[in-house]
């Protein structure tokens, strides 16, 4: 019998497992995909921008929890225990070999470019994505490639220049990147693996740059040996050198994924894709077992305790249908989000203050135990964490991974 | 202010318009279109795709059913490429009883539809996924159409005939000679969307071929006429669920056909009267109905998924006319304003559908001879619009070509299998303001994903070309052979992966203005507007992709932005979100 069985390998289900086996439980994790950060952009976003004010960027992120919500999962957490999981997700991204950097100055957001040249607040970003940084005021050169569909760099390289920020593009031969006719930035971050090519685009990369200049690339500098192509890329271009991310795939959340899921199964955790819960049995308000399909019949696991961390809308976790509504899959755990379409979306895509239907989710008390209306725990063993909570849009307000490690990592926090 | 002297002023750039200037030319005349915004972009752009075989109006509208099927075989002809030869079914479902199957066999004899009536089991073998319990089922003619495309293909037919298509052109006001009594239309003044520019276009005739805005224009010399919109509320399946034209085998009525055009399946339509065609909102109980009507024909397509509904809006015209928009006349409307108002050098056309376009164009300019004098006879029948030889669309031709010439790699829309040099292409072939221009020319973005990946590529490409274009303003030679540049224009094979290998020579010049923040933010929103009415289950969940790719990746919301706005900025900007206030009429 396992202690914590977990429901979805996106970044809270991972945060939640890591948290369940450092404290010695038996833990095993199954999803039915492999989670958003697959999508992302591979850095941890903890508040970008708070809901009532969504022009200004948020600085000091920590500081600013305050100012969120009362049903707003940070809130309920604290802002100790959510600075509390992401020192441990540092510590532990260290040991991994994948480590994660903050701001210069302390507790500050760090303002990186997008692929379309805004400035993203990330709290935490990959080493070489956190060398792109706006407070560094050295001029950039964004480089891109002939004919690579996912990444623009004159298109960034002008948005940087209209923030103020100094930055000129150029474009090299898409061979240098690969021989195929068609490939994606995953296959393309493999191909950079072989030194060879490392070495070859360095020298291009010499050409191109001028002194003082640090060079932005898409975020396909190696997968397995990333780190070792980076330090040779800067080494042998004699500048600094950062990644941008690009569209999904996301390279930099894939060697995240793979880096966590690594040191979960070195700590005897198994990570299990391709399995979703279609049934669940519950006795007296305690789940026995979930169910998940299989090719054959539904494969049973039963577990002490049970985490959901199936995410929401986009995780797959919460499920609707034209009748407005809209529902959670596992549980049918009660949702704050209005049943009724109606209600769901405002005019404009890029409303200031997000869709409804992209702010409900499951109510929780301060355990992280799902609520019915009366406030009473839906289920005694049961935790919800990251995408599938109430009270807060993690894509609006640019909190999405955060949320997932500050309620992951204190899984288990009384 | 600039001055266009020419013999024939055509107003909308639709099928109808566009047939006109291409009639015209063809005849001799000297002809200008002007178009407010992009061609399609009203009624032509919205409609479910459907070539008619007369079928649908043999018992009601016998006169438009014998339109249909004429047109029907000439624009197989001329408008080949635009085509899918689908073939159409009139299917008798368990509700539809009484007599009507009868009177449509009758019917089809009278108006010379093609109609053979085959077993139940042969419609099965051919459409699996047909509701298993009708009885009755008659082949007939219909088709698929590409009303994009043969639109566009319409017009440089026009301009190979020496027209002057001017897009992103308003007319702003009619110019006028004498008062009460004996006034005459002279022209129009019009105004460039994009430059602010004003330019009086001199003409002998002014047609007004704006369908349902037709009130618009003859309001601006005192003519009342009653156009009623009738807007038809459409939706677009994920896949194509059918590959026959699917026709309930009854009166015509609200989501009782199924058109498989290009890679989706379309119900159609409800036909709601309205006062605005302007600004149409799409009803939570109209999406419902045409699955709930699509059901009775394909029983589970509810539960599919839906990419996008979108609404048209019919210009239906009967005089002294007030009843529902649904039963009023299909057939078109020629208003001669000399006789009918006293007010010489303007005509009217609207009304009709997209399958009698050219039939309309040619009686508009049979009409129009009668005051001009005679020239050169009709020979819209049976001269083939550019690219015709390329013959029949056919479903896998995009694939097919992508493959033969290994093209997987230059594909910026995966959905709708567009390549970076048809992107590149289209933007310099057709005057492009928006990429909503794009989508038209070459489909981006009207796939699964509607847009969620092919945006911010697009943009990244056109800015490209923006920036070779920037200090490439036109030369004071190239600007006086503009007519003959416009002529040489190939928007033949607009959407063929194979003809557009290569960019085009021409250098990018008209792509300097284009903001990239600005259409990046414009399309977006376009999109959200045709998503929001079908918003559910797996397509909300790609939707909230599209936001983690928009919000969380790009941070498009706090691109920088200095108050930009194209010409079209506010009309993607209209609350088009479900309002459940409004029910369906009893």
């Amino acid at each position: 019998m396992i202690d914590y069985l977990v429901m979805g390998a996106g970044l809270s289900g991972l945060m939640s497992a890591y948290a369940a086996v450092q404290s010695g439980h038996r833990v095993k994790v199954i999803a039915k995909g492999l989670g958003a950060l697959h999508w992302g952009a591979g850095s941890i976003d903890v508040l970008g921008y708070l809901p009532q004010a969504r022009d200004a960027v948020v600085r000091r992120p920590l500081e600013r929890l305050a100012d969120l919500p009362a049903n707003h999962p940070y809130t309920i957490l604290g802002p100790a225990a959510v600075q509390d999981g992401l020192d441990k997700f540092m510590r532990l991204t260290e040991e991994l070999g994948l480590p994660y950097y903050g701001a210069e100055a302390a507790g500050e957001n760090l303002l990186l470019p997008s692929p379309a040249g805004a400035l993203r607040p990330a709290f935490l970003a990959p080493a070489a994505q956190s060398a792109g940084t706006a407070s560094d005021d050295a001029p950039m050169l964004i480089v891109g490639f002939e004919r690579l569909r996912d990444f623009y760099p004159e298109l960034i390289a002008e948005n940087l220049t209209r923030q103020g920020i100094a930055a000129r593009a150029v474009k090299l031969p898409y061979e240098l990147l690969s021989d195929r006719r068609d490939a994606n930035t995953v296959q393309l971050a493999q191909e950079l693996d072989d030194e060879n090519r490392t070495e070859r685009l360095a020298e291009f990369l010499r050409e191109a740059v001028r002194p003082g200049e640090r060079i932005g690339l898409p975020a396909l500098l190696g997968l397995a040996r990333h780190a070792q192509v980076v330090t040779r890329l800067a080494l042998a271009a004699g500048a600094p050198v950062f990644e941008i991310p690009t569209l999904p795939p996301s390279v930099p959340g894939i060697r995240l994924f793979n880096t966590l899921r690594a040191g979960l199964e070195a700590r005897g955790v198994r990570v299990e894709a391709g399995m979703e819960v279609i049934e669940m049995n519950a006795e007296e308000g305690v789940i026995r077992w979930v169910a998940s399909e299989t090719s054959a019949r539904p494969l049973r696991h039963s577990a002490e305790r049970f985490v959901l961390a199936t995410g929401g809308i986009l995780g797959g976790g919460f499920m609707s249908d034209h009748t407005g509504r809209i529902w959670e899959t596992v549980f049918d755990l009660p949702l704050t989000t209005p049943q009724s379409r109606s209600q769901w979306f405002r005019p404009a895509f890029l409303a200031p203050d997000g869709h409804p239907v992209f702010q409900g989710g499951v109510r929780v008390n301060a355990a992280f135990q799902p609520v019915d209306a009366q406030g009473a725990p839906c289920f005694a063993n049961l935790h919800v964490v990251g995408g599938a909570l109430a009270g807060c849009d993690p894509l609006a307000e640019r909190s999405l991974e955060g949320l997932a490690i500050a309620t992951g990592m204190n899984l288990l926090k009384e | 202010m600039k001055r266009i002297n020419t013999e024939i002023l055509v107003i909308g750039g639709g099928a109808t318009g566009t047939g006109i200037a291409w009639d015209a030319a063809l005849r001799g005349f000297a002809v200008a279109l002007v178009e407010r915004r992009d061609l399609t972009h009203g009624t032509t752009g919205r409609y479910h795709g459907l070539l008619h075989s007369g079928g649908r109006y043999v018992v009601k509208d016998p006169q438009s059913a014998v339109e249909c099927i004429q047109e029907n075989r000439t624009l197989r002809h001329t408008h080949a490429h635009c085509i899918e030869e689908t073939g159409g079914l009139f299917v008798v479902t368990p509700e539809d009883e009484g007599d009507f199957p009868d009177l449509f066999v009758q019917g089809c004899a009278e108006t010379g539809v093609p109609c053979n009536e085959i077993s139940v089991a042969a419609a099965l073998r051919r459409e699996p996924l047909l509701n298993p319990r009708i009885s009755r089922v008659f082949e007939v003619p219909d088709g698929s159409a590409d009303s994009f495309l043969a639109t566009h293909a319409t017009a440089q037919a026009a301009r190979q005939a020496g027209a002057r298509i001017l897009t992103y052109h308003a007319v702003t006001g009619l110019l006028v000679t004498g008062g009460d009594g004996d006034k005459r239309v002279v022209g129009a003044r019009v105004m460039d969307a994009v430059s602010g520019e004003e330019i009086h276009i001199h003409a002998a005739m002014v047609i007004n071929a704006t369908g349902a805005w037709a009130g618009r224009i003859t309001g601006m010399v005192g003519i009342p006429i009653s156009v009623i919109p009738g807007k038809g509320t459409m939706v677009a399946m994920n896949h194509r669920l059918v590959n026959t034209v699917i026709n309930r085998c009854k009166m015509p009525a609200d989501g009782d056909i199924i058109v498989p055009v290009h890679t989706v399946a379309v119900i159609g339509t409800t036909d709601e009267r309205v006062a605005d065609p302007e600004n149409l909102r799409i009803e939570p109980w109209e999406v419902q109905l045409m699955l709930d009507e699509g059901e009775k024909l394909v029983p589970g397509i509810s539960r599919a998924r839906v990419v996008r509904a979108w609404a048209g809006v019919r210009p239906l015209y009967q005089e002294d006319y007030t009843g529902d928009s649904r039963d009023a006349t299909r057939k078109f409307a020629l208003l001669d304003h000399q006789r009918g108002h006293g007010v010489a050098g303007l005509i009217t056309i609207t009304g009709g559908k997209w399958t009698t376009f050219r039939l309309m164009a040619e009686k508009t300019v049979d009409l129009a001879v009668d005051y001009l004098g005679e020239r050169q006879p009709c020979r819209t029948a049976s001269t083939q619009v550019p690219g015709a030889e390329q013959g029949h669309y056919w479903l896998g031709h995009r694939l097919h070509e992508i493959e033969e010439e290994h093209l997987q790699g230059e594909l910026i829309c995966e959905c709708e299998l567009v390549t970076r040099t048809m992107i590149e292409n289209a933007a310099k072939r057709n005057p492009t303001v928006t990429l909503d221009d794009i989508r038209r020319d070459v489909r981006l973005g009207m796939g699964p994903c509607q847009g969620g990946f092919c945006t911010y590529r697009a943009v990244g490409i056109l800015h490209e070309l923006a920036r070779q274009a920037e200090g490439a303003g036109p030369t004071e030679e190239e600007t006086k052979e503009g007519t003959e540049r416009d002529a040489a224009w190939e928007v033949a094979y607009l959407q063929s992966p194979r003809h557009n290998l290569s960019a085009d020579e021409r250098p990018a010049r008209d792509e300097a203005g284009l903001q990239p923040n600005l259409l990046l933010r414009d399309f977006l929103q376009e999109r959200w507007k045709g998503v929001t009415p079908i918003l559910w289950g797996r397509q909300l969940k790609q939707e909230r992709l599209d936001e983690l790719i928009y919000l969380n990746l790009m941070n498009a919301d706090h691109l920088p932005q200095t108050g930009e706005k194209s010409p079209l900025t506010d009309f993607y900007l209209y609350d088009a979100t479900p309002n459940e206030q409004t029910e369906a009429p009893a």
